[in-house]
């Protein structure tokens, strides 16, 4: 009985932290648009800084996409803890009697909805850019959709250990950056997999298995890290 | 059991055990450590494939195998830092991270010599050993520079002992991954260290002496440095005030 | 297990059998990282020992004048 309260106010926090940091989202669309346009921006300078070659270009397409979507999701990530820790409603958070976990995880939900699910959904036009064959669409949107939440969920970590430090730019993507690695591998063998017909329901699996590893992981550590910070 | 514990988190038991222990310590490092290199240098017998490039391995094994332990070593410390809050833990965690940044390093210079030789060629992606070392070496970086970031002391301790333990589970996920990645790459020409036969006893003796002055080395670095940031720590503690007039 | 020294002058142990930069720089490297990794912390404790006497007389020099 006591368990199903726990969890009932659990979630109702979930939900109010998630509107709450949508709503918030909404209201500043520049920092919406910004890491978007990065996105874009950073891709297509590729094609100019190697070659605009359809074979060259579809051969490092997935690897350019991945990395970029990497970088564009660090760079989103400084909006996640940062203007709640500079009002203070942060510590209210941490003093909140809900589980820390649950708004955590709201929190990150929300990072992804707002930079994650817009970078999936801008990727085909960017590969079409790319010339990205056609046969690797599919895997490709698949991987993002299951590997930009796990960047979230890791930026996270760095982002709650850093929030205290007045420039840490650098220091987050030092942190992050290589945390990234088995995602990357994991993406761009899929889609590689996808572009030599091979089947690709393995690498997926290692994806969501990924995610699954974050979703459970990643929001225990951020809220002990945001605890550190805040003290 | 509790009681050693609880010892281990005095600053000033520490201080003095290994003041008592440094003195032998050194002495058995500096044993292996000559015995390592003569051997190494002089008896390694010459391989039919590598020929003397066998003595690099000897010090690139030794090196690299040590260089493992350190994120281990590092999650064990944050945990205790962050479970029990002590404070030993934390000093020892410090020192440990710029000394495992070290050995990463000599091992991808020394890998890389090595393969300068073997492959041909100063740096070889295929290779997962040397690549996720690289990514070892980054992380350990990072957390050296998110504890100098950060001012507050106890804060850096417990930040850095989160970093740590998520770095440590990392580090396997990035070393398992990267193996995964080369084996779907199929690595063209390069061979892979185990080949050759730089095998059998003649080398792995050395070898095993080497990487026991390694650990040893890890030992007295780790004691001398401890002793010094407890010297900083406690710096207004009697005992120390008392230790600093005494030896004046 | 013991084999014996496959050298037959000093000059051919210098050559490493033509791969004396490799090696050499190796065991350079090392040479390097031994005594960065136990100097170091010596010279360390050297400069806090001074830093920490001069404090401590610079203490006693004060209770003195304290007291009166």
């Amino acid at each position: 009985m006591q368990e199903t309260q726990l969890l009932a106010n659990g979630f109702s926090a979930f939900a109010a932290t998630l509107k709450r940091d949508l709503l918030v989202a909404f209201k500043r669309r520049n920092d919406l648009l910004n890491p978007l346009m990065f996105f874009f921006i950073v891709v297509s300078l590729f094609p100019i800084g190697i070659t605009p070659e359809r074979e060259a270009l579809a051969e490092i397409a997935v690897g350019v996409l991945w990395v970029c979507a990497l970088l564009a999701s660090l760079l989103s990530l400084d909006n996640l803890y940062r203007s709640d820790f500079e009002d203070g409603s942060l510590e209210l958070l941490i003093l909140s009697p809900h589980s820390l976990y649950f708004m955590v995880l709201a929190k990150i939900l929300s990072h992804w909805l707002v930079s994650g699910v817009p970078l999936v959904l801008l990727s085909p036009i960017l590969g079409y850019m790319l010339a990205l064959p056609e046969e690797a669409y599919p895997t490709m949107i698949i991987t993002l959709i299951l590997g930009t939440p796990v960047l979230s969920l890791l930026g996270s970590i760095g982002v709650a250990l850093t929030v205290s430090l007045g420039s840490r730019g650098l220091i987050l993507a030092m942190i992050i950056l290589p945390m990234s690695v088995p995602v990357l591998i994991a993406g761009t063998l899929a889609v590689g997999q996808a572009v030599t017909g091979n089947p690709v329901g393995g690498h997926l699996a290692i994806m969501g298995a990924m995610l699954a590893m974050a979703v459970s992981m990643a929001p225990l550590a951020s809220a002990a890290a945001l605890r550190i910070s805040i003290n | 059991m509790w009681q050693w514990f609880h010892r281990w988190g005095s600053p000033k038991w520490f201080y003095d055990l290994s003041g008592r222990w440094l003195p032998w310590l050194t002495g058995a490092l500096i044993l292996f450590l000559v015995v390592g290199v003569v051997w190494a240098l002089l008896f390694v017998p010459q391989d039919y494939q590598q020929s003397y490039t066998t003595r690099i391995l000897v010090v690139h094994v030794a090196v690299a195998s040590t260089s493992l332990a350190f994120f281990p070593i590092m999650a064990v410390a944050g945990t205790i830092t962050l479970v029990w809050k002590m404070k030993m833990a934390d000093m020892v965690a410090k020192t440990v991270a710029p000394l495992g940044a070290w050995f990463s390093a000599l091992t991808l210079a020394s890998g890389s010599i090595w393969g300068s030789v073997m492959w041909g060629t100063w740096w070889e992606w295929s290779d997962s050993r040397l690549t996720s070392m690289l990514f070892q070496f980054f992380l350990l970086i990072s957390v050296i520079s998110l504890r100098s970031a950060l001012n507050d002391s106890e804060t850096a301790a417990k930040a850095c002992a989160v970093l740590s333990i998520v770095g440590c589970v990392n580090v396997v996920i990035i070393k398992y991954s990267v193996e995964w990645w080369n084996t779907l790459h199929q690595p063209a020409s390069a061979l892979s260290m185990n080949s050759g036969s730089a095998n059998g006893p003649a080398f792995w003796v050395p070898t095993l002496v080497m990487v026991i002055a390694m650990y040893l080395l890890m030992a007295v670095h780790v004691m001398m440095a401890t002793r010094n940031e407890i010297l900083r720590r406690e710096s207004r503690s009697q005992w120390v005030q008392d230790l600093v007039l005494a030896a004046k | 297990m013991f084999e014996r020294i496959p050298f037959s002058s000093f000059g051919e142990f210098l050559n490493m059998g033509g791969y004396a930069f490799n090696v050499w720089t190796v065991y350079l490297l090392f040479v390097i990282f031994l005594l960065v990794n136990l100097l170091g912390p010596r010279r360390r404790r050297k400069q806090l020992m001074k830093e920490l006497e001069r404090r401590a007389v610079l203490a006693e020099r004060q209770q003195p004048d304290s007291s009166d």
